[in-house]
């Protein structure tokens, strides 16, 4: 049995030990849990931090069901994929759950016509670093309103269609785009406004 | 002005966000997550004895292993000792708590 200081969290774990360590975890070995409750949260948190910011507050509620969901769906794991391709899977699910609930409780209006946008390609600054750029972005999005940002993030990147964004979330494909365009305009002018 | 899908596609790379990028969660976060999943494995029935864990290969801390190496039955030896624990509090409010002694589960999420 390899002990528990041989888990390295960031990578995948060998088959062998996976199995070992499901079957463990499904006898309630303590320890075994340990390890499965270390790799499993090191294997999403950064995904799952990313797609909450800026409400960091919600990374705890949301990783503790993402946990409870793997133990109890921990029988029907068949090793098709990866340990930290299964937890990933179920990390995504239990967002998606929260951008929806989100969203469908958002009040958005179809009125309006959909003007044409200007380019984004001005927005790029040319001499932020990737780094930068990134921590840029994740500052404008935490500006606007809650609404805006799941929105833009479930669009561009999760890469959700705004087909599904509007049936996961009970609004038409008419509202979605209307929400859409209205995020992409406040993120626009909150960029700007920093620029300047 | 742009075409829609080159307008989509250059969103998508602004806000694509780095995934590469990798962060280890906060060790508090794990201490307090193995709590709740522990609470929740023991609502289905009792852990499993200190006996399998150290048969399946796993170290124990000294107080588990005192537990353990105790003549009593397996029900005596399943309940969950952290929770009685100051180290389990330590850590589950400060990230890398003040607990050195070895095989503890909270010190491993320091790591």
């Amino acid at each position: 049995m390899e002990t528990e200081s041989a888990i390295k969290t960031t990578e995948t774990l060998p088959s062998h030990q996976e199995r070992q360590l499901v079957e463990q975890v499904l006898s309630k070995d303590r320890k075994a849990t340990a390890e499965f409750v270390a790799f499993c949260t090191d294997s999403v948190y950064s995904f799952v931090r990313k797609r909450l910011l800026p409400r960091v507050e919600l990374v705890e509620d949301v990783m503790q069901e993402i946990l409870l969901a793997a133990w109890q769906s921990l029988p029907k794991f068949r090793r098709d994929a990866s340990l930290r391709s299964w937890i990933l899977a179920i990390a995504r699910h239990k967002v998606d759950d929260y951008y929806r609930r989100r969203l469908r409780e958002t009040d958005i209006t179809e009125e309006g016509e959909l003007s044409a946008e200007p380019a984004i390609e001005p927005l790029l600054d040319r001499h932020l670093d990737a780094a930068a750029e990134q921590d840029r972005v994740e500052r404008t999005l935490a500006l606007l309103p809650e609404a805006y940002t799941l929105a833009l993030i479930w669009r561009y990147r999760d890469e959700k269609s705004v087909r599904e964004m509007a049936q996961l979330s009970g609004k038409t494909e008419k509202a979605m785009e209307r929400l859409l365009a209205r995020a992409r305009e406040s993120f626009r002018k909150e960029w700007t406004l920093a620029q300047s | 002005m742009p075409s829609p899908d080159k307008t989509e596609r250059q969103w998508q790379t602004l806000l694509a966000g780095d995934e590469e990028s990798w962060e280890s969660a906060p060790s508090s976060l794990k201490a307090r997550l193995y709590s709740a999943l522990i609470r929740s494995q023991q609502e289905t029935g009792p852990l499993a004895s200190l006996d399998v864990s150290v048969a399946d290969g796993h170290d124990v801390c000294v107080f588990e292993k005192l537990v353990q190496i105790a003549p009593v039955g397996d029900a005596a030896k399943s309940p969950f000792f952290c929770t009685a624990c100051h180290a389990r509090i330590l850590a589950e409010h400060f990230d890398n708590p003040p607990i050195f002694w070895a095989h503890c589960p909270y010190v491993q999420f320091k790591a």
